[in-house]
């Protein structure tokens, strides 16, 4: 089965469909909507897969269709679809995963009144997603793009009624704005250079190296395109949403904020890497550094089970970046793929863990879940491993294995490889303290006492879901076949040293590891008011960090202090000088429109009703030469005929 | 001569002429025991259905060229406005099932019929004399349709004031035509064509000119031969009414067109002797029509001061034709049809229920059929041309075509200039419906809901739908005239 480029369009219709199924179905028809979304999901599978066939018939061919959208002037404006190995990855891997996630839901929302909606809106998330995926245009991206901001917006915001959700909703879509305006610059820039934002266009697009030579390289367009990735991806320092956004309800936070969604930033960096210069990359570089160890510090002081799982994720995404910096797209592509599956698989681990306690997600309060929930505890188990990057048998060791070697083969500089090392230790660590905490020990609230397991329709998908977190590895173990596949010309050079580094890595890995045990592991937690191990030796560094590193604080200090104080000064401004300004024209306004008005009602209104009048008055007199009589009417043919034979012979043509 | 391929060429008028046959027929051997309603709903539904399978035929003929020694003409022009007058007839015939009162539905209907294989054979006439017969074919069945409800002594004045006026017209088109052939020896238009290249301007050219002018200006009610319209436009039944002042005018302008174009048009690249002419019809039009129009309180008389004005737009359309292609005169007649059959449609279905004679018989519309007060709104907007209905399309394309025809100095730049200024004294009256219909209360005494029959509105839903389509993607109706 192989899917062309002319169907392609169908991926994201299928969706698009389903929510307006669910848009227009009636309230409380949650099933309806649920089996709606689901088959539409399933169906873009299918096709996806189709689309993977043939992709993998030609990896090297970019199969583009493009169609004019609608003219303009002397141009047109072009859009359309891609077919190459990336795109198709991508839409398998987010149809897989938004499937498993869409069944995952129908348990954990059944029994909210809003369901509906929240099927409705994952669809149009899932179709907008799979819109910037297939999209072979820089501006249907874009188009796509706000359309999963505003997906996202809906479904963190979806528990409007609870503030916090509210205020984190509006945060994250005000905070990923701020990028994607930089984004907006850069294709406006982008096409004034070029003078099309198609990818692809037999030879004309922007990928293709006619192109591309005549752009030159610019760097600020790169930087401006990585202003939007900067706040989608949640990449210091526009990360402060990500967390917040845990708000929403977890499949949200598993679907969007871990798996799909902050992806998007990354895949558009692959997507457009043949525009980035070395300086762009440097600046992606040490920017995804920076984030990977940001995150991973400030996610060893969280108490709030999605919460460190949410700086987690944006320490894994500064991974990624930091990959695209270093010129190895392709691991960030392999690390995006199986941080997708794992990430999911630990969210909806968090989610059922949430769904059995009751709403309960400070891991203080938790604890010794590993007896009544096995197969949370089980898949949950896999997927730390899997992002811990324990060697061997788990996907996430070969793709952060990937990225720490190109970090290493980089010829700039040395400094990301050592923070990217550092927060390896620390991901070992945390994810250690996160488990421990949660699963070890004894129940130390009343939720967590009664815990029980989940329903089938939510440990299914956890289960296939940790199936693929191992089974993913074979994208890269025993032969490098995505790096074949992506990009074959830079799989030639292969780890040279690989073997140091690797064993290096795994005993950082062993050594986080350790350490988690040691703290958290050996002796859990007696009581949820009993202090932190680490914040008992170290008790400033770690309210530093579990307040976040006062990221918020000090954009409430500085960016938000402005705002307010330039707002104040507007108000004032506003009150006291234009609003005085305004009065005295008002003033004077009445002034003169009294005058005006003395003039007006005696000379132009007049005017004007006296050639309304005199209008209507020629109309009667007109109307009175209709008098119905048919001598007076046969008269007129004959002088009307007169007078124009007379016209033509007179005054005529020559 | 070839027979064959003058059935081929005339299959849709045979369709039409057998088709009126199959509806008296019908009537005759089923109808006589029937109750009205029922008769005059098999004779509708007849005469759409004959009016589609001519509409088919028309298609299947296509725009081959001419036929029968050139005496028809088969192109897109012709093709265009056969299905144009096809869809119009057809919309009129719908209005009919639950609207009128009159006796004899089968003659009726095979009269309608009759007027439109006229109409058909006018769209293709490359002949003065086939033009003259079409011509007398479809006039007189209008006639008989303008005086068909005898309870009424206001139609009849009407079909006698329409048979007076078309009767001297046809004289003088006659006596026009003859002269014609007279001086050049030759029937054919595109003879007639050659001979004028070689020696212009002759005044009793001139004189043949304006004779055939004044007849196709009392065929367009245009200016100062329109006395008849306002009359007529009363007196009529108002199917009868919508008939005379769409499809009669679609047909009526390809032929004229053609005539002045291709027949006497410009062989020298000088202006051509009628464009005068044409511009003193045009520019009357615009002025009497709109002006006249403020002072109507009678919504039919106020239709037809409209169509005159609208005439002149369409005289606009004949003077810029011949340089930019037929396809927007073709484009503003068939829209500017599709509002004036939906308007007389509104107006058969309120009389219907009650009287609508004057524009406070409107009142409060909009409560009592709201189906009826969206339909018109759209049909008086389309005829104030206002976007995205077709009607604003229309009035755009005109307007920029007669600009770039010479600029604002040119021959048509100034009555564009004079139609846009007149455009906004007409939608002060087209407004004034509209306020009867949705601002104004009804008044006392019918306050009653009104009860649309199906078939009718379905009718007034197309063409608002039509009118819609139309407006917003012009460009298919224009790719199919030209």
């Amino acid at each position: 089965m192989s899917l062309s480029a002319d169907l392609l369009w169908l991926i994201p219709a299928l969706p698009l469909i389903a929510a307006v199924v669910g848009a227009c179905a009636p309230r409380g028809a949650f099933k309806l909507a649920a089996a709606a979304a689901i088959a539409a999901l399933t169906g873009a599978l299918l096709l996806s897969c189709g689309a993977l066939a043939t992709a993998l018939a030609a990896p090297a061919a970019k199969l583009a269709s493009n169609f004019t959208w609608f003219d303009l002037g002397h141009g047109a404006v072009r859009l359309g679809w891609l077919i190459d190995p990336l795109t198709a990855l991508m839409c398998v891997m987010v149809t897989f995963v938004g499937l498993l996630i869409f069944v995952f839901s129908t348990g954990y929302m059944r029994d909210d009144a809003r369901a509906k909606q929240f099927f409705c809106f994952l669809s149009l998330f899932a179709a907008a997603m799979l819109g910037v995926i297939v999209a072979n245009s820089l501006l249907l991206l874009f188009v796509c793009w706000e359309l999963v901001g505003l997906a996202s917006y809906l479904l963190i915001g979806f528990w409007f009624q609870k503030p916090e959700a509210a205020a984190a909703a509006k945060k994250a879509f005000v905070t990923t704005r701020i990028g994607d305006l930089g984004l907006l610059l850069g294709l406006l820039w982008l096409q004034d250079s070029a003078g099309t934002l198609l990818l692809y266009d037999g030879g004309k697009g922007l990928l293709e190296p006619a192109v591309l030579a005549g752009l030159g390289g610019s760097t600020a367009i790169g930087l401006l395109l990585f202003c939007g990735a900067v706040g989608k991806s949640g990449q210091f320092p526009l990360h402060v949403w990500l967390p917040d956004a845990m708000e929403g309800p977890t499949p949200v936070s598993a679907l969007i904020h871990a798996a799909t969604m902050v992806a998007a930033g990354v895949f558009l960096m692959a997507r457009v890497f043949p525009l980035l210069t070395p300086d762009a990359l440097t600046v992606i570089a040490f920017t995804g550094a920076v984030t990977a160890l940001i995150g991973a510090l400030i996610a060893c002081a969280q108490n709030d089970l999605k919460r460190i799982l949410a700086f987690s994720t944006v320490s894994q995404l500064g991974y990624m970046m930091l990959a695209i910096g270093v010129g190895s797209w392709v691991a960030a592509i392999f690390h995006l793929l199986t941080h997708a599956f794992f990430k999911a698989l630990l969210f909806l681990g968090a989610g059922s863990v949430i769904h059995a306690a009751h709403h309960e997600q400070d891991i203080r309060q938790l604890g010794g879940l590993r007896g009544p929930m096995r197969v949370t505890f089980a898949t949950f188990a896999i997927g730390m491993m899997a992002l811990a990057g324990v060697p061997f048998l788990f996907s996430g060791f070969w793709s952060k294995e990937a990225i720490l070697h190109a970090t290493h083969a980089w010829g700039v500089s040395q400094l990301p490889l050592y923070t990217g090392l550092a927060a390896v230790v620390l991901t070992a660590f945390y994810m250690t303290r996160l488990v421990a905490e949660t699963f070890l020990g004894a129940p130390r609230s009343e939720p967590a006492a009664h815990a029980h397991e989940s329903p089938a329709v939510m440990t299914v998908p956890l289960a296939l879901l940790a199936a693929c977190a191992i089974l993913l590895s074979l994208l890269a173990w025993p032969s490098p076949w995505l790096q074949l596949l992506l990009d074959p010309s830079a799989a030639a050079n292969d780890h040279a040293d690989g073997v140091g580094l690797m064993a290096l890595s795994i005993a950082l890995v062993a050594l986080g590891l350790g350490a988690g045990w040691a703290m958290y592991g050996r002796k859990p937690r007696e009581k949820s008011m009993s202090a932190d191990p680490l914040a008992a030796r170290a008790p400033r560094v770690f309210a530093f960090l579990a307040a976040r590193m006062k990221f918020d604080e000090l954009y409430a200090a500085t960016f938000g202090r402005a705002a307010y104080a330039l707002a104040v000064f507007a108000d004032a401004l506003d009150r006291h000088g234009w609003d005085g300004a305004v009065r005295l024209l008002a003033r004077l306004g009445r002034f003169t429109g009294l005058v005006n008005r003395e003039a007006d009602e005696d000379g132009l209104n007049a005017g004007f009703d006296a050639t309304s009048e005199s209008l209507r008055k020629t109309g009667r007199a007109y109307s009175r030469a209709q008098t119905g009589d048919a001598h007076g009417y046969l008269l007129m043919i004959a002088f009307g005929f007169v007078v124009l034979v007379f016209a033509v012979l007179f005054g005529g043509a020559r | 001569m070839n027979y064959g391929e003058l059935f081929r060429a005339l299959s849709p008028e045979a369709v039409l002429v057998a088709g009126a046959l199959l509806v008296l027929g019908v009537d005759l051997a089923l109808g006589r025991k029937k109750i009205a309603e029922a008769r005059w709903n098999a004779a509708a539904r007849t005469g759409i259905l004959s009016i589609g399978l001519a509409a088919c035929f028309t298609y299947a003929v296509g725009a081959s060229g001419t036929a029968f020694d050139g005496a028809l003409v088969l192109d897109s022009l012709t093709r265009a406005t056969r299905f144009a007058v096809l869809i119009l007839a057809g919309l009129s015939l719908a209005l009919l099932p639950g609207t009128v009162r009159l006796r004899h539905p089968a003659e009726f209907v095979a009269i309608v019929l009759f007027a439109t294989a006229g109409f058909t054979v006018m769209a293709a006439a490359q002949n003065l004399l086939v033009a003259f017969l079409a011509l007398e074919l479809a006039s007189l069945s209008l006639y008989v349709l303008a005086g068909f409800d005898k309870s009424r002594p206001e139609s009849a004045e009407a079909a006698l004031k329409y048979f007076l006026f078309g009767g001297v017209s046809a004289a003088f088109l006659l006596f026009g035509f003859s002269l014609i052939y007279g001086l050049t020896g030759s029937i054919e238009i595109p003879a007639i064509a050659r001979q004028i290249g070689h020696s212009p301007g002759s005044p009793l050219l001139v004189v043949a000119l304006v004779m055939v002018l004044a007849a196709f200006g009392f065929k367009a009610a245009a200016a100062p031969f329109h006395l008849w319209a306002p009359d007529v436009y009363q007196g009529a039944p108002a199917p009868a009414a919508a008939l005379i002042a769409s499809a009669s005018k679609v047909a009526g302008f390809t032929l004229f067109a053609r005539l002045l174009w291709s027949g006497v048009g410009d062989a020298t690249g000088q202006a051509p002797l009628w464009m005068l002419a044409v511009a003193i019809l045009a520019g009357a039009s615009l002025m009497l029509g709109n002006l006249v129009a403020l002072a109507q309180r009678n919504l039919r008389r106020l239709l037809a001061y409209s169509a005159i004005a609208h005439a002149g737009v369409m005289l606009l359309g004949v003077i810029t034709g011949g340089r930019f292609g037929p396809a927007a005169l073709i484009y503003y007649t068939f829209t500017y049809g599709l509002a004036t059959i939906g308007a007389f449609g509104v107006i058969a279905v309120v009389e219907r229920a009650g009287r609508c004679d004057t524009l406070e018989d409107l009142a409060g519309l909009h409560r009592r059929s709201p189906l009826l007060a969206g339909c018109l709104a759209v049909f008086v907007l389309s005829l104030a041309g206002i976007p995205p209905l077709a009607g604003f399309f229309g009035k755009f394309l005109l307007f920029s075509q007669a600009l770039r025809f010479g600029g604002l100095s040119g021959p048509a730049g100034g009555l564009a200039f004079l139609a846009i200024a007149l455009s906004a004294v007409a939608l002060y009256y087209y407004l004034l419906v509209l306020k009867q219909a949705y601002v104004a209360a009804p008044a006392a005494g019918c306050q009653d809901s009104i009860r649309v029959p199906a078939k009718p509105a379905l009718a007034l839903l197309l063409a608002a739908a039509l009118l819609i389509a139309l407006g917003v993607f012009p460009g298919s109706a224009l790719g199919l005239a030209t």
